[in-house]
């Protein structure tokens, strides 16, 4: 054989051993049914208890579940969900397990049920009791669940009478084989089963469409179950989200109150006497400062008011002078009086004068643009402090001081050297 | 001439197409489990093809590769391993496009550490019988069992003497031996594409050299047992002497004594004698493989 055939034939092995695995019903009942997570075995479920449970709570998130028998034939399994709930019911011939996963942050956990096969009887009983049940819960009104349980219990009594019917038919047909003569026997055989016949072909037809009806309710009860199942999902996975919002805010929270903490504690450890002593040492220096300021515009105030009146006095001076000079003269009134005030506005355009210190970093030309601005021509500098001739202001010089010093770049401003 | 041709050529377009409308459908969405079932199994062998063919190319990607048919039965039967599980689990996962979720089942065990065991040596026929056997053992109880029997062949008695079991347990080992011998060990031999005439010369070697093909077994197995004992339960570690001890008298770890026992050589030697409370302590066991079950 060449090493091709050898490679198609085992292919052609495999692929006979899968299609053959699609029969997952041999099963030997009496075996446990290996469980397996994440390809790790987990336990078994008893394959024939009847409600036999396996509860598995992993450190993992759970990706995968297997269910093998002993012989290692993989029954079914279950793909989990990244978060939250999946539920699968796994068939295993006429048996049952669901499966339930659930991943979480911290981990996955499985819980396998294993559900036998009812016997015929109790199966019937249980899907009339279930439906029944199920109808009188789905209904939105009491009377029409009663009335659908009617129903449903006329069913069974039909389901009854028409296997009363059979057996009753039956032994007819047998006591008349022993009875009847042969000629009774084939003529009124046939017409009894005739009509026994119909009426059960009736009965059938008619069990036949309430179970067509019964199987619809399952269905839709299946599809509720399942969107339930979602709907369960998408909760666990919401308060997932939220449990890990109110974490985030605990520990903000937390975070934030040890900061606090931190804090006063570092006030608490500050001398106290330390910060009063400085603040007492601050005031002190500030009132002396108030103390300097006040005695300087004193002093300011006092000159201001000697300049006044040496100006008032010089005035008084010029006026006599005119008046003295019009009587030797004796030009025009009118011309002296013009002489007079064109002297005094002469005066009263004197360059007013005034030092300034200027900001540390202040670049000349920035000096120069500010000394521009207020239209005035730097004199002398002596000791940092620049003297500046301006044309003299319309306000008072401590306004006007005032207002210079509010300039970016003027540190200090006085009128007297 | 010409016809036979003419014939092939057109089955072959047939073929082709039949192909392509199978992909198609493993490309629709799917509904029910019952719709998932037929479809996969109609496209069995095109998913069997794609399987084996991503584990060539993980395989070429990790240095792993040779064009040889041992590597070519390497993949296809990961191929079939990895089928195998979509079959089962995919239904669950319906409504879904079958194609599309086979894909991310088989990239998602590609893009775990360590997806299968691969060492050359595991390759050859006395390579992959072992590594069969082993990967078998993970998941079936009865080739478990059966390791015992073929790494020292030992019987059903010996092995519940051995691990120290209870009545009930003891009626399952009997189940579990006469389960592999009818069904199991031949099962397991086709999935790993051993044929008949390399079984019997594998019977042959060990009669020739006894013991340097135990020697290479005993390597070999190590080699499978470390990669496959990953699989057991997280609280199944190798333990000591006096641990082993204590399981056995106080009668606990019925399950750990039987997987990690029949999974590690080493704790075999370890743990010799305890179940028997010392009486068939006489020299240790030291594996004598057996090919047959």
């Amino acid at each position: 054989m060449s090493q091709e055939e050898d490679v198609d034939t085992y292919r052609s092995r495999l692929l006979e051993s899968l299609s053959e695995r699609s029969d997952r019903s041999n099963r030997d009942a009496s075996d446990p049914i290996q469980v397996y997570v994440n390809e790790r075995r987990v336990g078994e479920l008893e394959g024939t208890g009847l409600g036999a449970r396996l509860h598995v709570q992993c450190v993992d998130h759970i990706d995968m579940v297997y269910l093998r028998t002993e012989e290692g034939i993989l029954l079914g399994g279950l793909t989990a969900p990244e978060s939250g709930f999946r539920t699968d019911r796994v068939r295993l011939s006429s048996d049952t397990v669901e499966l339930c996963v659930h991943n979480a942050g911290q981990g996955g956990s499985l819980s396998a049920v294993f559900i036998p096969a009812a016997s015929v009887w109790s199966r019937a009983w249980k899907t009339l009791a279930g439906l029944a049940d199920r109808l009188t819960v789905r209904g939105p009104e009491p009377a029409l669940g009663y009335g659908m349980r009617a129903v449903v219990f006329a069913q069974a009594l039909t389901a009854i009478a028409v296997v009363g019917l059979v057996a009753d038919r039956m032994t007819i047909w047998t006591t008349s084989d022993r009875t009847s003569t042969p000629v009774l026997q084939t003529a009124a055989l046939p017409m009894a089963s005739i009509a026994g016949a119909t009426r059960l072909e009736q009965q059938l037809d008619e069990l036949a469409r309430m179970q067509a009806k019964v199987e619809d309710v399952l269905g839709s009860q299946q599809k509720g179950m399942a969107q339930l199942h979602q709907a369960m999902a998408k909760l666990s996975s919401t308060q997932e989200t939220l449990e890990s919002n109110v974490l985030t805010v605990k520990e903000e929270k937390e975070e934030i109150e040890k900061r606090l903490e931190t804090v006063s504690r570092e006030t608490d450890h500050r001398p106290t006497r330390q910060i009063a002593s400085r603040g007492r040492g601050e005031q002190e220096q500030l009132e002396a400062a108030i103390k300097n300021l006040t005695a300087d515009n004193d002093r300011l105030s006092k000159e201001v008011v000697s300049l006044e009146e040496h100006n008032q006095a010089l005035k008084t001076k010029l006026q006599a002078t005119v008046m003295a000079a019009s009587r030797s003269v004796d030009p025009g009134p009118e011309r002296l009086l013009k002489m007079a005030d064109s002297l005094q506005a002469t005066q009263q355009q004197a360059p007013f004068l005034f030092w300034v210190t200027f900001s540390d970093g202040t670049s000349q030309e920035s000096i120069d643009k500010w000394v521009h601005e207020i239209k005035g021509y730097k004199g002398a500098l002596n000791e940092g402090w620049q003297e500046v001739r301006i044309v003299p202001p319309a306000v008072p010089p401590d306004r006007f001081l005032e207002q210079i010093k509010g300039d970016k770049i003027v540190k200090a401003a006085r009128i007297g050297q | 001439m010409g016809l036979t041709r003419m014939h092939h050529t057109l089955s072959k377009s047939h073929a082709m197409a039949d192909r392509t409308t199978t992909v198609n459908r493993l490309e629709e969405v799917v509904s029910t489990s019952e719709e998932f079932d037929q479809i996969v199994l109609q496209a069995l062998p095109i998913l069997l093809d794609r399987a084996t063919g991503y584990t060539k190319r993980f395989l070429r990607e990790t240095g792993q590769w040779n064009d040889d048919i041992e590597h070519e039965k390497f993949a296809l039967r990961w191929g079939s391993e990895y089928l195998e599980r979509f079959r089962m689990c995919g239904r669950s996962e319906v409504p879904c496009r079958p194609l599309f979720l086979f894909d991310s089942l088989v990239a998602k065990q590609h893009s775990k550490p360590e997806p299968f065991c691969y060492h050359p040596d595991l390759l050859r026929p006395l390579g992959r019988f072992l590594d069969g056997l082993v990967a078998r053992a993970v998941v079936s109880r009865d080739a478990l069992i059966a390791l015992y029997r073929h790494s020292y062949g030992w019987g059903p008695g010996e092995v519940i003497a051995v691990t120290g079991l209870n009545g009930l347990e003891s009626q399952r080992i009997y189940k579990n031996f006469r389960r592999w011998r009818e069904s199991g060990w031949q099962r397991t031999m086709k999935e790993m594409g051993l044929t008949n005439t390399e079984l019997t010369e594998l019977g042959n070697q060990q009669q020739r050299h006894r013991q340097r093909f135990n020697g290479e077994a005993e390597r070999l197995i190590r080699v499978a047992q470390a990669h496959y004992r990953k699989s057991e339960p997280d609280h199944y570690p190798c333990l000591s002497r006096s641990q082993w001890a204590d399981m056995f008298a106080q009668g606990y770890g019925c399950d750990y004594r039987i997987w990690h026992l029949a999974l590690c050589l080493d704790c075999m030697q370890t743990a010799w004698g305890l179940g028997t409370g010392g009486s068939a302590a006489g020299e240790k066991p030291r594996l004598e493989l057996q090919v047959r079950p």
